[in-house]
C-alpha cells in the first residue's frame, strides 16, 4: 500500500495572520495606553488629588461652624435604579468643628424637623459624602438646605440656592419641564 | 472555543464595571389610598430587599405624631387616613429616610 499526502495551501487568512502577528500584538498592548490619562486623572479624583470634587462650591456657613462643599462630578443627576435620580456632593469639615458636629445632613427644600434633615453624609470628615436624591419635579430655584448637629445636641442650617451648589442640576431640571 | 472564552471574559468584565452602583442601597417608600379612609406604605431599599419592622410614623404638619407605625412582615403599614394634614416618614435611620407629602400619594 502507497500512501500521498498532498499539502493544501495555506488559506490567505492564515497567510495573513502569519505574516503580521507579532505587529497586530504589539497595537492591542498600545491601546490602553490611550485610557490612562482618563484613568490617572479619576484616579486623583477618587483619592482627592483633585480636590473635595470636580467643581467646588464654596466654603458655607453654618452657625457656629462651616463646611466646604463640591459636586463629585460637574454633572446632571443621574439615574440610580428605581430610587430615581441622584446627585453626589462631598463636604469637608473647618478643622475646629471637626471634633464638635456628630452629622451632616443635606435636603432639598427646608426640613420639617431633625428627623427628616435628609440625607447624612458619611466618610471621614475632612472628605464626607452623600447622594442626594433630586425628584424631577423639584423647582429650579429650590434651595439646598444643610443641617449641622453637634455633640451638644445643638442643631444649625444654612441654605444656598440650587443654582448655586449644582448648576448642571438645575439646567437639568429645567430640561425635564416640571414633570410630576 | 476561543471566541466562546473571549466573550465569556469580556462579559465579566462589563458586569464588573456595571456592578459599582449597585453596591449602595438607598430607602424607598411608596403610599398610595387603597380606599378613600385606607392608605397603604410599602417600604424596602434599592437593593431589592425589603423592610420589615422598619418604622414608618405618620406626622402632622404641626410635627405630632398620628400614627407611630412599623411595617409589618409584608413590608407594608395600612392606616386610616387622617383629618389633619400629614406626611409619611419612612424612617430607616438617621439620614436614611423618605418623606411623601400627603399631596403625593396617589388616590383609589
Amino acid at each position: 500500500m502507497s500512501s500521498s499526502t498532498t499539502a493544501t495551501p495555506p488559506s490567505r487568512l492564515s497567510l495573513f495572520w502569519h505574516k503580521w502577528r507579532f505587529h497586530i500584538n504589539v497595537l492591542l498592548l498600545l491601546i490602553p495606553l490611550g485610557f490612562m490619562p482618563k484613568y490617572f486623572s479619576e484616579a486623583a479624583l477618587f483619592r482627592g488629588d483633585a480636590g473635595l470634587g470636580e467643581r467646588e462650591v464654596g466654603e458655607v456657613q453654618v452657625g457656629p461652624w462651616s463646611l466646604r462643599l463640591a459636586e463629585f462630578r460637574d454633572e446632571a443627576p443621574r439615574l440610580n435604579g428605581p430610587v430615581g435620580h441622584m446627585k453626589h456632593f462631598n463636604a469637608a469639615l473647618c478643622q475646629s468643628c471637626i471634633s464638635q458636629v456628630k452629622a451632616t445632613y443635606l435636603r432639598i427644600g427646608k426640613p420639617r424637623s431633625l428627623r427628616a434633615a435628609g440625607v447624612i453624609f458619611f466618610g471621614s470628615p475632612y472628605r464626607m459624602g452623600a447622594l442626594l436624591p433630586v425628584p424631577q419635579k423639584t423647582r429650579p430655584d429650590a434651595e439646598l438646605w444643610i443641617t449641622l448637629e453637634g455633640w451638644d445636641g445643638s442643631m444649625h442650617q444654612a441654605s444656598i440656592p440650587l443654582s448655586q451648589a449644582s448648576p448642571a442640576t438645575v439646567a437639568w431640571l429645567k430640561s425635564q419641564g416640571n414633570r410630576p | 472555543m476561543t471566541l466562546r472564552t473571549y466573550l465569556n471574559g469580556l462579559a465579566l468584565l462589563l458586569c464588573a464595571g456595571a456592578s459599582s452602583n449597585a453596591l449602595a442601597h438607598n430607602p424607598m417608600c411608596e403610599c398610595k389610598a387603597i380606599d378613600a379612609e385606607q392608605i397603604q406604605c410599602t417600604g424596602g431599599f434599592s437593593d431589592g430587599s425589603g423592610a420589615p419592622g422598619v418604622t414608618l410614623d405618620v406626622i402632622g404638619y404641626d410635627e405630632t405624631i398620628l400614627v407611630p407605625g412599623k411595617l409589618g412582615a409584608d413590608s407594608t403599614l395600612t392606616f386610616k387616613k387622617p383629618n389633619a394634614e400629614f406626611y409619611v416618614l419612612f424612617d430607616a435611620g438617621p439620614g436614611h429616610v423618605v418623606e411623601i407629602d400627603q399631596a403625593d400619594i396617589e388616590a383609589p
